[in-house]
């Protein structure tokens, strides 16, 4: 009787509590959750409102001719984006065609082939090419890539290829090569683990359906996995993209820095994420540290519609 | 305390000892503010040239065995060290530079003093070539805008008889970054050239046409070490340490001193007037032909402070510091591949001193 006395209000006074703390507590969650939501977009419009506020002395100085002219000089005050972008879209489009065929080898390898006990360990073994810092690869570059290159691999190229402008000239440690293949590695990892967990993704009764007609591992792989595929590989390549265009430090490292548009591939160039890593602490003040600004606005601009057509495709191709 | 602090600083030479204290003695009595560890700023930031940075470092651990002040040194580039003083984020900006006007006038009233004196070298990296190549300034100026290609040209020949030079390919290798080697020697370029003058220029950071470009002194060193054919303006310092093979460059008298602090300081000694209240730099490079011994690509290398502005404490550290660098942080700089400032230059540079405030 007196345990049952006492058990009501006691429950009464938890309800109560539970009441005012749902009372207090269910809305301060709400704004908390809304503010760390609104502190990441807030942080985002700053962001693209400093740099375009910053470049503004540069942008309505140059215009648009800032993007079709190649010199960057100092000493004249006089600069122009053309060579920096060309190197930049040349370098980035280089490493995907290199990391694209590789990733899905590397993915179809890891779901459909290799046996059990080594997917794993090549899964974060490949994973892990990923968490090396930008730099170290750099510098790896400098030391072993560069110099390989520039004595097997350019010769190797040149022999068969020199008919090609793009394999033509002398020979460099130090150019757009050793950069494209320095942005292969980084933008491998993403690219085949996305695509990786992609294939997973694909009905095993499909793959079932292929094999009871008769079809090949490859004509498997072909005519199912990679179809229903399509879409996240493309994302995957995207935000590969993504990683290539604003790398500054490693490619910065390898790619010979200089603001010239040179058919061939041996040759140094330069990306804008380079050039403002390179030249941002000691550019002359007022339009040399704007203009700068103005390729991170670029910059800008290229990543937020490389994104937004990235959506657009996955969408698009993901209704069919 | 102080005379054993003072020795263990400067070294075994009693000579330098007494310089110690005498610097001691007098910058305590100019400081009104009493002792050195109670009035005066503790530490002192600054950034700037990397030619500089090595003596910086010396100076900082002796100038903070004598007079327990820190100097935090940057060594990010001599643009970079214009830059930050500019924007006031450190005490005192280190360039090989002199500023130019508009630089001038976005310090807004910025002393620059010259504290040291060094050299730009040129370096190479041919297989099949000796060391100390001998150059002209037009031929470096050639070789750099791509007008000379192959280390075996007719010019480079001339210059060298008997030397036999492969067919290799000519990589000119720059500074990326604001430098003031590359002030020096592009200097020295439009002094010697027209025509460089005119199609490139002298400044901390230029338009080269093609060749290669990396970050700093490291930077511009490694990409010399990777390639054949590779030629360079680096901090004379850095190619000693490195051992580098270094090009021997004509001077006015048309000999071909070997870079070094002798040979700097005879390009020093032929400077005849020295700006006063600390608004304009010295040229050195390519001194007259009176000059026989002088190094062609020599260099002050200045410390930028702003004239106003600055805390009590910062602005008397500053002048202690400078005045200690100028007098007694002179000497036994020749290890380094500095040499010591010319007296006129120390007795103006004293005067500028005392325009901080």
């Amino acid at each position: 009787m007196s345990t049952a006395s006492a058990t009501p209000p006691r429950r009464r006074l938890a309800d109560a509590q539970v009441k005012l703390s749902d009372r207090i507590g269910e809305p301060a969650f709400r704004i908390l959750c809304g503010l760390a939501a609104l502190i990441a977009v807030a942080l985002i419009i700053w962001i693209i409102e400093t740099v375009f506020d910053k470049a503004s002395p540069a942008i309505s100085h140059f215009g648009l001719n800032f993007l079709a002219t190649k010199t960057w000089n100092p000493v004249t005050n006089n600069y122009g984006a053309a060579a920096l972008i060309y190197g930049t879209f040349v370098s980035s489009l280089l490493a995907l065609i290199l990391a694209t065929p590789l990733a899905i080898l590397i993915a179809i390898f890891l779901t459909e082939l290799a046996p059990q006990f080594i997917r794993r360990p090549i899964q974060i073994l490949v994973e892990l090419m990923a968490a090396i810092p930008s730099v170290i690869l750099g510098l790896w570059g400098i030391i072993i890539l560069g110099p390989f290159m520039e004595q097997h691999l350019e010769p190797f190229l040149h022999s068969f290829l020199s008919w090609i402008p793009l394999f033509s000239g002398s020979y460099s440690p130090l150019g757009m090569l050793p950069a494209a293949l320095i942005l292969t590695f980084m933008a491998l990892p993403i690219i085949t683990s996305i695509t990786r967990e992609v294939f997973q993704t694909a009905d095993p009764a499909l793959k079932e359906g292929a094999y009871a007609l008769g079809a090949t591992r490859w004509e498997m792989v072909r005519m199912t996995v990679l179809p229903i595929s399509r879409p996240g590989i493309v994302g995957a390549v995207i935000l590969g993209l993504g990683r290539a265009l604003g790398e500054a430090i490693a490619v910065t490292q390898v790619i010979g820095n200089v603001s010239q548009i040179k058919a061939s591939l041996f040759q140094p160039a330069g990306t804008m994420a380079s050039w403002i890593a390179n030249g941002y602490q000691s550019a002359n003040p007022g339009l040399g540290q704007s203009s700068l600004i103005y390729l991170a606005a670029i910059l800008l601009v290229v990543s937020v519609l490389v994104n937004l057509g990235a959506r657009l495709i996955i969408r698009r191709t993901g209704m069919r | 305390m102080l005379a054993a602090l003072g020795l263990a600083a400067c070294g075994s030479s009693s000579s330098t000892k007494t310089i110690t204290e005498k610097g001691a003695a007098s910058s305590s009595s100019s400081s009104s503010s009493g002792g050195s560890s109670v009035g005066g700023a503790t530490t002192l930031i600054g950034a700037g040239s990397t030619l500089v940075a090595p003596l910086l470092q010396e100076w900082a651990s002796a100038y903070d065995t004598a007079y327990m002040v820190a100097i935090t040194y940057g060594p990010i580039g001599s643009g970079g060290g214009i830059t930050q003083i500019t924007g006031r984020t450190v005490n005192f900006g280190a360039s090989d530079a002199p500023l130019t006007s508009a630089e001038a006038t976005a310090c807004k009233g910025c002393l620059e003093i010259p504290w040291a004196l060094a050299a730009t070298s040129v370096a190479y990296n041919v297989k099949g070539a000796p060391n100390n190549l001998k150059f002209t300034g037009t031929v470096l100026a050639d070789m750099f805008t791509g007008k000379i290609t192959t280390w075996n040209a007719p010019q480079i020949k001339a210059l060298n008889p008997g030397v036999s030079l492969p067919d290799t390919k000519i990589v000119p290798i720059h500074r990326t970054d604001g430098s003031g080697d590359t002030y020096a020697f592009t200097n020295y370029l439009s002094h010697v050239d027209p025509a460089f003058k005119s199609s490139i220029g002298a400044a901390t950071t230029v338009d080269w046409p093609g060749g290669l470009g990396a970050k700093g002194n490291s930077g511009v060193g490694g990409a010399l070490q990777s390639t054949n054919g590779g030629i360079a303006y680096i901090a004379i310092a850095y190619v000693l340490q490195n051992k580098f093979d270094y090009a021997l460059v004509q001077n006015a008298a048309g000999k071909y001193p070997v870079p070094g602090p002798t040979s700097i300081a005879a390009a020093a000694n032929a400077v005849t007037t020295i700006p006063a209240g600390g608004t304009a730099g010295i040229s050195l490079v390519d001194p007259p032909a009176s000059a026989a011994g002088a190094y062609p690509i020599s260099t002050f290398t200045y410390v930028i402070v702003p004239k106003t502005g600055s805390s009590a404490a910062v602005a008397a550290g500053m002048k202690k510091f400078i005045g200690w660098a100028i007098t007694t942080g002179q000497v036994g700089v020749q290890k380094l591949d500095f040499a010591p400032l010319p007296a006129a230059v120390v007795a103006a540079d004293k005067k500028t001193i005392q325009l901080i405030q």
